[in-house]
């Protein structure tokens, strides 16, 4: 069998490559595909501390929605043909440890981590739309589709990890400022390597 | 013939008027009017108002060229460098293939002072031009596959039958392809060369079908770029009859490669039943201890 196994199949879907701005494309997708891969591995994470606690249902589901993000995003690198970062065995284990270090710190831990992951990416996401629609909106018409309903989906993560009492964390702002600054440069970082 | 007299151009293409003037020297008809009328109507890019009025005379020139208003200096540079290559297995991959080159479009020998006088923009354009090549061929295979008409190939043999198209387009060249791969690393080249390497590699990945989107993709294409450099290497050194020596070796790294996934994949087997033994025997020495109690 084929080196890797079972990833390789008939080159089927390609959007055409004319016309795009493609650095600009490659990054975006790069660091989106990059951002799903480790949510999906943080709440992996939380979901190994707290999957049999009250939470874990919740969990459960915004980690499924997370997963169907991620595949989204593995059909858009192969369509685009873009180059996935080189840190993403990292992430795997950076993702996983935070979302198992903040779910040790209890539930409203657990929460208060996806609260500000969650809105770093929508925070992200709405960055991206606005340079996509500076762009060109029609050209980007499917990409940008796709990034609104992300961005509405990780925003209701966020609001569901207020209602989990998230606020009531022990250290909330030092642990958000924290996890955020961890974000912006795990973004720098996915965008350009 | 209808030649546009016009005054010095306002931003002068240096090549361009040192070509057009020595080219008066050196007049070959019919080349030479096409290459003139390019040359005449390239600065009027720049001076629309100095534009003929009355109909655009046609020429035939090399390869076509009346329905083109004017050609850029690039297009030029790949007339010249295409026109080169003819010359390289004589000259080596030198200036003075180059200046051969130019001479058979009608114009002056020293075209060859737009280029490095190491010849790296003569193989860049060279392996660029095979890269492009080698994507069409896949690319109508592909389309092959696609309608029906032809079977896919197994992951192997695709590989194989890509790299081995790639190399055969170096036949030609042999001799001085030594020469060429080491300007291609020299400093100043090797951020293009190396580009135009991954490229051709990634290429020929996606249209073997690969989509990963984890670490593979680079394990895969580092792979790959090994196999090539390797087999073209050995081709440098081969002296069989049509380089059957260097096919083999080649199928036989190519078959190391797919060995080196099973491998891997038995390994990760092994690791995660041995992962499971240790754990078995750790519940098992819990009970024995009596430390097995539910909280």
């Amino acid at each position: 069998s084929p080196a890797g196994g079972a990833s390789l199949r008939p080159c089927s879907t390609r959007v055409t490559l004319e016309g795009i701005n493609k650095p600009v494309i490659d990054r975006i997708i790069r660091v989106d595909h990059a951002g799903e891969y480790g949510a999906n591995r943080i709440y992996a994470g939380q979901m190994a501390v707290l999957g049999r606690s009250s939470v874990g249902p919740v969990i459960q589901q915004m980690w499924n929605q997370e997963k169907d993000h991620l595949k989204k995003f593995n059909e858009l690198m192969v369509a685009y043909r873009v180059r996935p970062t080189v840190l993403l065995p990292f992430w795997n284990v950076a993702g996983f440890v935070l979302g198992a270090g903040s779910a040790l710190l209890g539930k409203k831990g657990a929460m208060a981590c996806t609260v500000a992951v969650e809105e770093s990416i929508s925070d992200h996401y709405n960055s991206q739309i606005r340079t996509l629609m500076e762009e060109d909106p029609e050209k980007y018409k499917e990409l940008l589709q796709i990034i609104k309903q992300f961005r509405d989906d990780e925003r209701e993560h966020h609001d569901i990890g207020l209602e989990h009492d998230a606020e009531a964390a022990p250290a909330y702002s030092v642990l958000k400022t924290a996890i955020q600054l961890g974000c912006k440069a795990a973004i720098f970082l996915s965008e350009r390597i | 013939v209808i030649r546009c007299q016009l005054s010095p151009p306002q931003r002068p293409l240096q090549a361009s008027a040192v070509l057009r003037r020595a080219s008066d020297e050196q007049k070959k008809e019919p080349l030479a009017s096409s290459s003139q009328q390019q040359f005449d109507s390239h600065p009027t890019d720049h001076q629309p108002e100095q534009e003929p009025q009355g109909p655009r005379p046609s020429y035939t020139g090399q390869g076509g060229q009346e329905s083109e208003d004017y050609e850029s200096e690039e297009q030029l540079q790949h007339r010249i460098l295409t026109a080169a290559l003819e010359f390289v297995p004589e000259h080596g991959w030198t200036a003075e293939a180059i200046a051969e080159g130019a001479k058979t479009l009608g114009l002056s020998v020293a075209a060859a002072g737009m280029f490095h006088s190491d010849g790296s923009e003569l193989i860049l354009h060279f392996v660029s031009q095979c890269n492009t090549k080698l994507s069409d061929l896949l690319e109508q295979e592909q389309k092959l596959v696609q309608l029906g008409e032809a079977e896919k190939k197994p992951t192997d043999q695709f590989l194989r039958d890509a790299v081995e198209a790639r190399l055969r387009m170096l036949i030609p060249y042999i001799e001085k392809w030594p020469q060429a791969l080491s300007i291609l690393l020299l400093p100043h080249n090797i951020p293009s060369s190396l580009n135009l390497l991954t490229s051709m590699i990634d290429d020929i990945w996606h249209y073997a079908g690969d989509q990963s989107t984890d670490f593979n993709w680079y394990t895969r294409r580092a792979v790959l770029t090994g196999i090539y450099n390797t087999t073209e290497l050995v081709m440098m050194q081969d002296s069989s009859p049509d380089f059957e020596d260097t096919w083999r070796f080649l199928e036989n790294r190519v078959a190391d490669a797919m060995n080196m996934g099973n491998t891997a994949n038995q390994v990760q087997s092994t690791g995660e039943a041995v992962v499971q033994g240790l754990m078995g025997a750790a519940v098992t020495i819990r009970n024995l201890a009596g430390l097995n109690q539910r909280r």
